[in-house]
């Protein structure tokens, strides 16, 4: 079919195809070598992850690295107590941390001053710079609340450690402390959960069937 | 070959192609101002000026635009021009021309005036709405028919390359859009896809990444080997490399789909094919690439004088780049970086930008003179075109790379101890790509300068010369020189036999239970071994079969639709097939309630799927960020699926019980007074206006006929149920102090959604296994999701 090529070059078919012809050269070896390497990758790929099941899979990794954070985090939540955190409170380091978090992730719903007031608009959240608080002012409650959210988060706070880590949500807890004093007088707001009689919310803190996380 | 050949004179259909071009250009100058007006909206979210003018409604408008209209009518103006001349034939109808050039065009008017109303289907590519796309497979039917029927009549007895391009692009489109489009309508306007979560993302990406395969890849690679050897006056570099990749490309492509879902809840089985048939994908296109560049051999001078080669060159350029690009995205490692970023938005406008329009400008630059008889009005202008053209791909590109890697870096980042995440915060994220997103603007101006130019010089070429219709005489063929062949002779030969039963050994050794499948690799090694011999000893037989299957066009197009069938069925049948309630993991989504549907319809026809994804990747950035990853069985009854393909803001997988509605109703009303530096646009309307309750009935009816297990309600209770709720939010917003809000309009019904997004049942195990067997119809491994991952459901 091919007519033989004259002084070895390239072969060029004898067919024209509207006034194009072609030839017909051998497959470049690099680019037959790289087509095999990617074939012969399937294979070894296949095999050792799929059917030998070698290596982690991507779940199995994100679980692992969830159960060591939630291990190290128990750990730091024995060392906290209300008296440690008020002694954070006055440490500047911690404290101006706590406010750079502040100023990005919960001024929005409770104001730059905390008052959850912006031009005497009412913001989604609750007042913080006063000695009324809705799930309780103790220091380790506060600590709690920014953690793990409001028991109905649609008429509240949102859980923020998986977000920012519980290093970030101690410093904003000693941010928020840092505005008050030991000692001060707490009340509870009117439609607090924790007074006795409310309506038992959603059986805090850990909802039902643990999922890793997001809980 | 030519005795006693009658000889005939034929007239070429050039006006067609003439039309075709004129709306290619013109079309491809609108999609590409939408495309710079949408990207300053990243940038400037001022320039959302009313809801039919967002970027949610707007980037489907581009994206369409650009694929269907621009490369659309470009690649029909290729194809007629192409085909007319290697089939040595008139097309065979000049009514079917008529109707597919016209029905395309009232198919783009419509497009254009659906989708900035919000009538979208809400899946990427896929978004009109169904009556549009019965329109778009009729006047596709048309073009196949118009086509196979030239091919029928054909006086040149020879397939060339071009036309093997063609006839795969013809068939795979058909299938794909099909299957991809098929729907429930629930009124004119409006349907849910049949396929709903996984099902739905798999035939999804199989449609979206083959619409990319087959729309702008193998008909321009056609266009290609038909212009490019014309421009050049050289012979196309090897008609073995065009075999090879051809049938590599076809096969191949079909099953790399998958790799826009790695890392998802996709079962593992689907991502790996997807990742490795991606890899593999790598040679047969640069098979391509080498076919087009290595032509020029001998001919490089033109590259400095020929505006036409030049184009062609960089556009083959940057279908290398693009597709070396594209199996480097689909490794898992580097798509957990790349994925939902602007790398992604970099990488498909190489391809749009570089390889499309810069093989539409040189065919045009090419066309242009032959079809008006005159010179083209300015050579110097199509260099500044290539020129300025060029420029604005590499700042577009290069501003995407550097984007998308710097966030997708940002997002993944992790403290050294591994506690949290060091950029907890979205939109810091999003604050540093602010200058790269600028410099988008500014490639991409620079770009659509250069298609205007075209335009101009085109239109002055146009009004110097008149339309000629190219005249030839022809030798008509005897009717025994071509399409002769037997099924018989189609099917039982050495290749294909080769071929089926290396396929077979393979897919065995993909699918068999552990021992029969390393059994069966091992025979589809020794297999390979004796195959290759037998082509050694044969490949004179094997060539001269090729050969007569070339001058018949019907077998050369059932293997051609048998080598693209193929790995959607593979992929697409277990999954579809398989018992739903097995294939959850462990949780069910919690169906939505009347209101919070209405709010979903809402969410899709906004376009929200445009920058918030709802899949939550099995990996610790994710999953610290928005919680838990995502299951599959929490998008089950998702008709369309919501997975995303990009997060210009954050994932909302979990959105649901995040923040109190108040969050969402200020964050609705001014996205910038919750999360200051916010590009999001504002939506005023839907605080006014209502939701759909009319139809509402209608479309909780379709759900049930899809499998979403909803009590039976008369359309009075659908509606009851509807506004109670709304009630209760509205009460809610009260309650928190946001006043005003009625219980029937669209913002109440939105925020339902959102605060539903993620909530899911824990299915009684018993129960589920219970319900399992009844006959799962493939005795397949994937047809259980992936073992490890159901390990609670098997113990």
């Amino acid at each position: 079919m091919t007519p033989q090529s004259p002084n070895n070059g390239p072969v060029l078919r004898d067919h024209t195809y509207d006034g194009i012809q072609e030839y017909d050269q051998k497959l470049p070896n690099w680019w037959l070598f790289t087509w095999y390497i990617t074939m012969v990758w399937f294979v070894i790929a296949w095999v050792a992850y799929y059917q030998l099941n070698l290596g982690e899979s991507g779940e199995e990794q994100v679980d692992k690295a969830l159960a060591n954070i939630k291990a190290i985090q128990l750990k730091e939540l024995e060392k906290l107590t209300d008296d440690k955190l008020w002694e954070m409170s006055k440490e500047e380091k911690i404290v101006s941390a706590g406010a750079a978090t502040f100023a990005t992730t919960c001024v929005a719903c409770h104001a730059p001053d905390l008052s959850a007031h912006i031009n005497g608009v009412k913001l989604p959240g609750q007042p913080l710079n006063d000695t009324e608080w809705k799930h309780g002012g103790n220091p380790l409650q506060l600590l709690n609340i920014v953690r793990k959210g409001a028991p109905d988060v649609t008429k509240g706070m949102p859980a923020w450690e998986p977000q920012l880590g519980l290093n970030r949500v101690v410093e904003v807890v000693a941010f928020v402390l840092s505005k008050h004093k030991k000692g001060e007088p707490i009340t509870l707001s009117a439609d607090s959960p924790l007074k006795p009689g409310a309506a038992p919310a959603a059986p805090a803190p850990s909802p039902a069937p643990a999922p890793p996380a997001g809980k | 070959m030519t005795t006693n050949a009658s000889k005939i004179t034929i007239e070429f259909d050039d006006r067609t192609v003439r039309r075709f071009m004129l709306a290619s250009i013109i079309w491809g100058i609108v999609g590409m101002l939408a495309g710079v007006f949408i990207a300053s909206q990243l940038n400037f979210h001022q320039l959302n000026l009313t809801s039919w003018l967002s970027f949610g409604r707007l980037r489907p408008l581009h994206t369409n635009a650009v694929i269907f209209a621009f490369v659309g009518n470009m690649m029909f103006a290729g194809v007629y021009y192409s085909t007319q001349r290697l089939c040595k034939a008139r097309m065979a109808s000049d009514l079917l021309s008529n109707i597919h050039f016209w029905g395309w065009q009232l198919i783009i008017i419509a497009a254009a005036i659906t989708l900035p109303l919000g009538l979208t289907r809400g899946q990427e590519y896929a978004e009109l709405i169904w009556p549009i796309n019965i329109a778009v497979a009729l006047i596709w039917v048309v073009f196949a028919v118009n086509f196979f029927w030239t091919l029928a009549k054909r006086n040149e007895p020879s397939l060339y390359v071009a036309l093997w391009f063609y006839i795969a692009t013809i068939i795979t489109i058909a299938m794909l859009y099909i299957v991809n489009h098929l729907s429930i309508p629930t009124s004119w306007t409006h349907s849910y896809t049949i396929f709903a979560g996984v099902q739905n993302g798999l035939v999804q990406w199989w449609y979206g990444h083959n619409a990319v395969a087959f729309f702008l890849t193998t008909p321009i690679l056609g266009i290609m080997y038909y212009f490019l050897p014309k421009a050049a006056e050289r012979p196309v570099y090897s008609y073995r490399l065009s075999i090879v990749h051809f049938w590599s490309l076809v096969f191949i492509y079909i099953w790399a789909g998958p790799h826009h879902l790695l890392n998802t809840a996709l079962p593992k089985w689907l991502q790996m094919l997807g990742t490795f048939f991606s890899l593999m994908l790598w040679a047969p296109s640069w098979g391509g690439m080498l076919n087009g560049l290595l032509t020029l051999r001998g001919a490089w001078d033109k590259l400095r004088t020929d505006p036409v080669v030049k184009f062609l060159i960089a556009a083959v350029t940057f279908y290398g780049m693009s597709t070396f690009e594209g199996p480097l995205l689909s490794i898992r490692a580097v798509n957990a970086l790349s994925h939902y970023s602007d790398w992604t938005i970099g990488h498909v406008h190489a391809g749009a930008m570089g390889w499309n329009g810069f093989m539409a400008a040189g065919m045009f630059y090419w066309l242009t003179p032959r079809l008006y008889g005159t010179k083209l009005h300015s050579t110097s202008w199509a260099n500044f075109h290539f020129w300025i053209g060029t420029i604005g791909i590499l700042v577009y590109v290069g501003s995407m790379w550097v984007s998308g890697i710097m966030q997708g870096l940002m997002l993944n980042a992790t403290t050294p101890d591994g506690l949290s995440l060091v950029y907890p915060n979205f939109i810091d994220t999003l604050t540093s790509i602010r200058a790269m997103m600028g410099f988008r603007i500014i490639g991409g101006s620079l770009y659509l300068v250069g298609m205007i130019l075209m335009g101009v010089n085109i239109w002055l070429t146009i009004r110097k010369g008149s339309p000629v219709n190219e005249t030839r005489e022809v030798a008509v063929i005897e009717r025994t020189q071509r399409d002769t062949m037997s099924l018989k002779d189609t099917f039982l030969n050495d290749p294909i036999a080769c071929m089926f039963a290396g396929l077979l050994l393979v897919l065995a050794w993909l699918f068999l239970p552990p021992g029969a499948d390393i059994a069966a690799l091992v025979c589809a090694g020794i297999f390979a071994v004796l195959a290759v011999k037998r082509f050694q000893t044969g490949h004179n037989r094997w060539s001269a079969w090729y050969e007569s299957l070339l001058h018949n066009w019907i077998p050369f197009t059932v293997l051609t639709f048998v080598a693209v069938a193929l790995g959607g069925l593979i992929q697409i049948i277990p999954t579809v097939m398989v018992n739903r309630a097995t294939n959850v993991e462990d949780r069910v989504q919690q169906p939505y309630t009347p209101l919070e549907l209405a709010g979903r319809d809402i969410y899709i026809s906004e376009g929200c799927y445009n920058c918030h994804s709802q899949m939550i990747r099995t990996m610790l950035p994710d999953v610290l960020r928005y919680g838990d990853y995502s299951r599959l069985g929490e998008s089950i009854y998702d008709h369309p699926f919501q997975w995303g393909s990009k997060r210009t803001g954050p994932d909302l997988a979990r959105e649901g019980g995040k923040y109190p509605h108040s969050w969402h109703y200020d964050h609705m009303k001014d996205p910038r007074s919750i999360s200051v530096g916010s590009n999001m646009p504002p939506y005023e309307h839907l605080f006014s206006e209502k939701f759909d309750q009319k139809t509402l009935w209608k479309k909780i009816a379709v759900m049930t006929q899809l499998g979403v297990p909803y009590p039976a309600m008369t359309d009075t209770e659908v509606k009851t149920k509807a506004v109670e709720q709304g009630i209760q939010i509205v009460k809610d917003l009260e309650g928190q102090g946001r006043s005003g809000a009625l219980p029937d309009t669209k913002i109440v019904a939105l925020i339902a959604y959102l605060q539903k997004l993620g909530k899911y049942d824990v299915p009684d195990l018993e129960e589920k296994l219970k319900k399992t067997p009844e006959g799962i119809p493939f005795p397949l491994k994937p047809g259980i999701p992936d073992g490890y991952r159901t390990s609670a459901v098997t113990k």
